[in-house]
């Protein structure tokens, strides 16, 4: 070991004595059971804002499917990171009240001046869920387990910016460094939901290349350790996963009492939505989150006889959109569709097509009235960045036939539109079985459609095919897709407006911009990537939001409200609009 | 016995036909399990891929299939791709639910079935036995889904059953009287219903067996000497009458992990019915596979039961 | 009544309603499709001959019922403007049979009222309308799905049980082996590789008869009976001596025996095929939107919602009910009839 310098054995010696002084007996406080006398630095809790409530209870979820897996880096559906979200915790979180980030783990950080180091100071003192202490060696090795390319964790692709992962290194047991490749506006954002794993309960797994079989549901609760404010308590395959409090969870009420409240939360498995309205309605569950609008106006009739109340809040995050296939054809075998193209990459028809959609009837008919017209793909929802300044032309036929006519389509004896080659205009509209209210917006504008005079179809597939003429194999005409934005943030759906994108849906994986609106819209994203200030950010992203309502590239219809509910006996129950809707401040919530 | 270690080849044989054709169909449809992913945007096409490769489905068909049928002789029947664990404990667990429903609710069905057909049979052509063919008729054209269906909405608009599931959520808290009553209280509607679904055909071909033991000459003989009415049916009729009846007990066992799937997935009980429809629309392979492999393997048992009860029962058969 | 009187009742009953259904455009009110998007899900408009007044009107009227949009329960009948009925009233045109032309209707009221004999679906389609027409196409499938289900299996449980030996014994192992495949794939993997340009209707008639072939090995096991005890008869082995090619035996001495066995089939078959036709919709194999099959007007009770709040979506499936008892009832008489033909 090398000579430390005088000064840090100084300070070496401080932090030594403060360290044997921490070995007074913890204050009593009230649910502080299991808490035996520190053996570290005192605990720094973070102190929350909620109103305070007492402990005790159980809170019952149905959920939608069973989760597959309790590995938060190979974690890819719902169900499963509904259950990790309860077990784990961050090291910086989205408030998804205020959609914006704050400390968890990290009690503060710096950011260096040219924004590619970020320090975080860690909480002293926490302990995992089985007693075991949390520092740095957790963060590091949870980093490189996620950044490791041989666990295929999807969260490594939320880790790379500009092209390379982060590093992570260790300043001292409680303060790390990360580094970026290159400034990050959302870098903060980053941090939330990536679960801190216990390096002393899965090192051993992880070296031995075994990793991915490492907490799956058949793991025993003893092999589970988390920072979440539950620990597992029982799982039953097939029926339900049980929690209990974690008795070493860091975060406690201004009045002192120590959070959880619930003593345990009881995840029933469901297999679908309805079954979990119907819990719901008989009082069986005591949450419902994110339902669909047909099933709210069922339970309202009931709000007060069964004691429940339902949440509309409004305009979520998904948007709804039709969209026409603009790959190159090449070398797919496709001529028929190829020859449509013509129609499609013409702009007039696109905003023809838009005009004569009938985006209330949408709203009115598909979700009961509780969502919202869409004209481009900020939604409502998205205070902080949705562009208001967008125009909404309501909806218009006559508008739709002039903008054809000027395109070079006309009509003829029975309506029917004709290209300027005298083509009847017929096309198919693909979606997916599995989704009813995609079908149910593909078959509203089908009708509007035939209005104008195009015949179309609605062909609708099994999801899994669906995917597959999206992206392998083009050979689809139109398509209605719907996407949920994953964070409130315009770096989320990257992918989708890139011209590189995979999920640059209309015209995929493009080597360059097809055309010079697409180029712009790339320039524009790539530089609010790295732009901090936000003022500036909402500039760029409000011009990619106008680049979009004005060319197209997907014509947005509608985006549907986020309806919850809570049984009135649910205390502090505060939903929002970014996943998990209900369940976010789950460590606030209480039984009346 | 060469017989049965003959049908016990055939058997084997075919069970072997059925995974290779599973395999093959599964391949037809476009995409597998991992097509989801790829419309995330926060997912790259590179995890994609190393998913894919990591649980090998970059491997042509032939390769796959080889290594799972080499596992399979090994005890271990793969592993699904959605809940990232073997198979085999998988469809065990769900197995023992799905039997438990259909057990009972083939229980239900005979016990009501076969009074019901003595009696129709016995009291053929009078008005209680065509009220009772007015009945079985209309229940046997009800179909399935509209039975299922309308039971739920009867649990849920009355409260008098449980909407579905197979335990409470307090069921940890319960003594071990209490969590029987609690299973058998879940256990109630699913069960009814399936049995009302499957109760029409056994109660007509129970009638029709009977009438034909009926009009033989033996049982005429039977009635002239005097035995009473009540012995002449269950004594000299019934076994009789049994030869079609034990097949179509092999036909109950054959279909016992199948005839739920409906039943299990309106009332959301835990058997192997919602996991493998959800399998088959995620394309989740070896579930499938598993799962139609346990269902044939019943299949097959069945009717081999049946077989050899009717061998041991009927000393007709025995005879040829 | 006599078993044949029984059959010749059913007969009646099933020509009467594929009459009904053929010539639907005549009999219902409105198109299958036509959308009327300010009263989505709204419920069978009551008929009445006293109005408000307590007067009497011969002529029956209906409410109409206003616009449901964000309420619950469509409001109650706006009971403002009565809106008698009219008896061969011109409405949208039609095709008969694809072949001619016409725009009469039966009855109907006068715009913007609707009449709803059986309430209207999610877009405000009138439910009436679209059973009937709906009725083409479910019926449709039924019988060529179960044509080509007993078609297949008369080949193949003929052969079988005519020829006897390993051929018989592979038959029927391939008809196991049939019997547990998971089958829905193919129906997904044919669905999926079809080129766009198809029609609707091909694709349906397509998926539809697959599913039929898929279906031979019952029919072929019951076949493959008759034709072993048909072929030890004294009059099929005294042709035999006359020199009869085998050919020759099959067709007029051994299969004339089935018919019974068919006919009684084809009748048992129907029904199950239109049932398997919903199951298909529910997966969302169906005919598409906006073609009314019975499986799409009821794909919608799938949903919690529509199942508990809108009881008149369960209506086509009761009226399924008596029409499965006749088919049913005709097979019973089928059966006992061709049991009592001595051989």
């Amino acid at each position: 070991m090398a000579k430390v310098p005088l000064r840090k054995q100084r300070v070496a010696l401080v932090l030594g004595i403060a360290f044997a002084c921490s070995f007074a007996p913890a204050a009593p406080g009230q649910a502080n059971e299991g808490r035996t006398a520190a053996s570290g630095p005192t605990e720094e809790r973070m102190i929350t804002d909620n109103a305070p409530g007492h402990a005790g209870g159980r809170l019952a979820v149905a959920l939608r499917s069973e989760p597959k897996t309790l590995n938060p880096a190979l974690a890819e559906d719902e169900p499963s990171r509904d259950v990790i979200r309860c077990l784990t915790a961050d090291l910086i979180h989205i408030n998804r009240s205020s959609l914006k980030t704050g400390p968890a783990l990290a009690k503060s950080w710096r950011v260096s001046r040219d924004g590619k180091q970020y320090t975080l100071q860690l909480r002293r003192g926490l302990r995992f869920s089985d007693g075991q202490p949390f520092n740095a060696d957790d963060v590091l090795f949870s980093f490189q387990v996620y950044l490791d390319e041989k666990v295929d964790s999807s969260q490594r692709d939320l880790l790379v910016v500009g092209g390379k992962p982060i590093t992570v290194a260790k300043l001292d047991d409680y303060t790390v460094r990360f580094e970026l490749a290159q400034p990050y506006a959302a870098a903060e954002r980053l941090f939330d939901g990536v679960a801190i794993l216990p390096r002393h309960l899965l090192e051993t797994t992880y070296r031995d290349g075994t990793f991915s079989k490492a907490w799956s549901l058949s793991i025993l609760p003893s092999q589970f350790a988390g920072l979440g404010p539950f620990r597992l308590k029982e799982y039953v395959p097939g029926q339900r996963v049980v929690l209990e409090r974690n008795p070493y969870y860091w975060k406690a009420d201004h009045a002192g009492n120590h959070l959880p409240y619930l003593d345990e939360v009881v995840f029933s498995f469901v297999p679908s939505e309805d079954a979990q309205v119907i819990r719901f309605q008989s009082g069986e569950a005591d949450v419902l989150s994110r339902f669909s609008a047909d099933n709210f106006a069922v339970l309202q009739k009931q709000q007060l006889a069964k004691g429940y109340h339902l949440y509309d809040l409004g305009a979520g995050l998904e948007y709804n959109f039709l969209f026409f296939n603009l790959n190159d054809l090449g070398s797919k075998n496709v001529p028929d569709i190829a020859k449509k193209q013509a129609w499609f990459q013409d702009l007039r028809f696109r905003q023809a097509v838009s005009s004569a959609i009938d985006r209330e009837g949408i709203v009115r008919l598909v979700y009961s009235g509780r969502a919202t017209p869409l004209w481009n793909q900020g939604t409502p929802g998205d205070k902080l960045w949705a562009d208001a300044a967008i125009p909404h032309p309501p909806r218009s036929l006559d508008h739709a036939r002039q903008l054809l006519q000027s395109a070079g389509f006309s009509w003829n004896k029975d309506g029917s539109v004709l290209d300027p080659h005298g083509t009847p205009v017929e096309f198919s509209i693909l979606t997916s079985s599995s989704n009813a209210q995609r079908m149910k917006m593909a078959t509203i504008i089908q009708d509007d459609l035939s209005q104008l005079g195009m015949k179309v179809q609605v062909v609708s597939l099994e999801f899994r095919a669906t995917v597959d003429r999206l992206q392998n194999t083009f050979n689809y005409e139109a398509a209605v897709m719907g996407l949920v934005s994953g964070d409130a943030d315009p770096t989320a759906d990257m992918n989708v407006w890139l011209s590189g994108g995979e999920t640059h849906l209309w015209h995929v994986g493009e080597p360059k911009p097809a055309t010079q609106w697409e180029a712009e819209i790339d320039r524009l994203m790539q530089q609010q990537l790295t732009t901090l200030d936000y003022a500036k950010r909402k500039q760029l992203y409000d011009r990619v939001q106008e680049i979009v309502s004005e060319n197209l590239p997907v014509i947005c219809l509608a985006s549907p409200n986020i309806l919850v509910g809570a049984s009135n006996r649910v205390a502090n129950f505060r939903p929002a609009i970014l996943v998990p809707y209900a369940l976010w401040n789950i460590e606030e919530l209480y039984i009346r | 016995m060469r017989y049965f270690a003959r049908r016990l080849a055939h058997a084997v044989l075919l069970l072997l036909g059925i995974s290779v054709f599973s395999f093959a169909l599964l391949q037809l449809a476009p995409g597998d399990f991992f097509s989801s992913l790829q419309l995330n945007p926060q997912i790259s096409s590179r995890t994609v891929e190393a998913l894919r490769s990591q649980y090998g489905l970059d491997k042509p068909l032939p390769v796959r299939y080889g290594s799972w049928l080499h596992s399979v002789l090994k005890g271990d029947l793969g592993t699904s791709f959605a809940y990232n664990s073997p198979v085999a404990p998988l469809l065990a667990l769900r197995a023992r639910n799905t039997l438990l429903l259909t057990g009972t609710a083939t229980l239900l069905a005979w016990l009501l079935a076969i009074p019901l057909g003595i009696w129709s049979a016995a009291h053929r052509g009078e008005w209680g036995d065509r009220m009772g063919g007015v009945m079985t008729s209309t229940l046997l054209t009800v179909p399935d889904l509209v039975l299922f269906l309308a039971l739920l909405l009867l649990a849920v608009r009355t409260g008098w059953f449980p909407t579905g599931g197979m335990i409470s959520a307090e069921f940890n808290d319960l003594n071990f009287w209490s969590k029987v009553k609690d299973l058998a209280n879940h256990l109630l509607l699913p069960s009814l219903g399936l049995a009302l679904a499957t109760l029409p055909p056994l109660v007509r071909h129970i009638r029709s067996a009977m009438i034909e033991v009926l009009d033989s000459p033996f049982i005429r003989a039977a009635r002239a000497h005097g035995i009473a009415e009540r012995r002449v049916l269950l004594r000299y009729a019934l076994p009789v009458a049994a030869n079609p009846l034990i097949s179509l007990l092999g036909f109950s066992i054959a279909t016992m992990l199948s005839a739920g799937l409906l039943v299990e997935v309106i009332l959301s009980w835990p058997g192997i019915g919602p996991l493998l429809v959800d399998a088959i629309l995620s394309k989740d392979t070896y579930v499938v596979v598993g799962t139609v492999m346990l269902s044939s393997v019943f299949l097959v048992a069945g009717n081999l039961f049946a077989d050899m009860l009717l061998f041991a029962a009927d000393p007709r058969i025995r005879m040829e | 009544m006599t078993h044949r009187r029984k059959l010749a009742a059913a007969l009646v009953f099933l020509a009467g309603f594929y009459c009904l259904v053929l010539f639907a455009g005549f009999f219902v009110p409105y198109d299958f499709a036509a959308q009327n998007r300010e009263m989505p899900f709204a419920p069978p408009s009551a008929l009445h001959f006293v109005d408000a007044q307590g007067k009497f009107h011969a002529r029956p009227f209906i409410y109409s019922a206003q616009d449901a949009s964000q309420e619950a329960t469509p409001s109650d009948a706006n009971t403002q403007r009565p809106y008698p009925i009219h008896f061969f009233v011109r409405g949208s045109h039609y095709k008969i049979a694809g072949l001619f032309t016409s725009n009469v209707h039966l009855f109907g009221v006068d715009d913007p009222g609707q009449i709803l004999l059986m309430g209207s679906d999610a877009y405000g389609r009138d439910q009436f309308s679209r059973f009937l027409y709906g009725g083409q196409i479910s019926m449709l499938a039924g019988l060529i799905a179960a044509l080509f289900s007993v078609s297949l299996g008369t080949i193949v449980g003929g052969i079988a049980g005519y020829y006897g030996g390993w051929i018989d014994e592979i038959l029927m192992r391939g008809s196991e082996l049939f019997l547990a495949l998971p089958w829905l794939y193919l129906l997904f993997a044919v669905r999926a590789a079809l080129p766009l340009r198809i029609s609707q209707w091909q694709v349906f008639l397509l998926l539809v008869a697959i599913m039929g072939l898929i279906g031979w090995a019952r029919p072929a096991r019951l076949i493959r009976g008759v034709v072993l005890s048909a072929k030890q008869r004294n009059f099929v082995t005294a042709a035999r001596g006359f020199g009869a090619s085998d050919a020759y035996l099959l067709r007029k001495h051994v299969l004339p025996q089935t018919y019974g066995v068919l006919l009684t089939q084809m009748t048992l078959l129907i029904p199950q095929y239109v049932l398997a036709e919903v199951t298909l919709t529910f997966l969302g194999l169906g005919v598409g939107e906006p073609m009314p099959s019975w499986g799409a007007l009821l794909s919608s009770l799938q949903q919690y919602s529509v199942l508990s709040s809108y009881w008149w979506m369960f209506l086509p499936a009761l009226l399924l009910i008596p029409l499965f008892l006749v088919f049913y009832t005709a097979a019973d008489a089928l059966q006992e009839l061709h049991k009592s033909v001595p051989l």
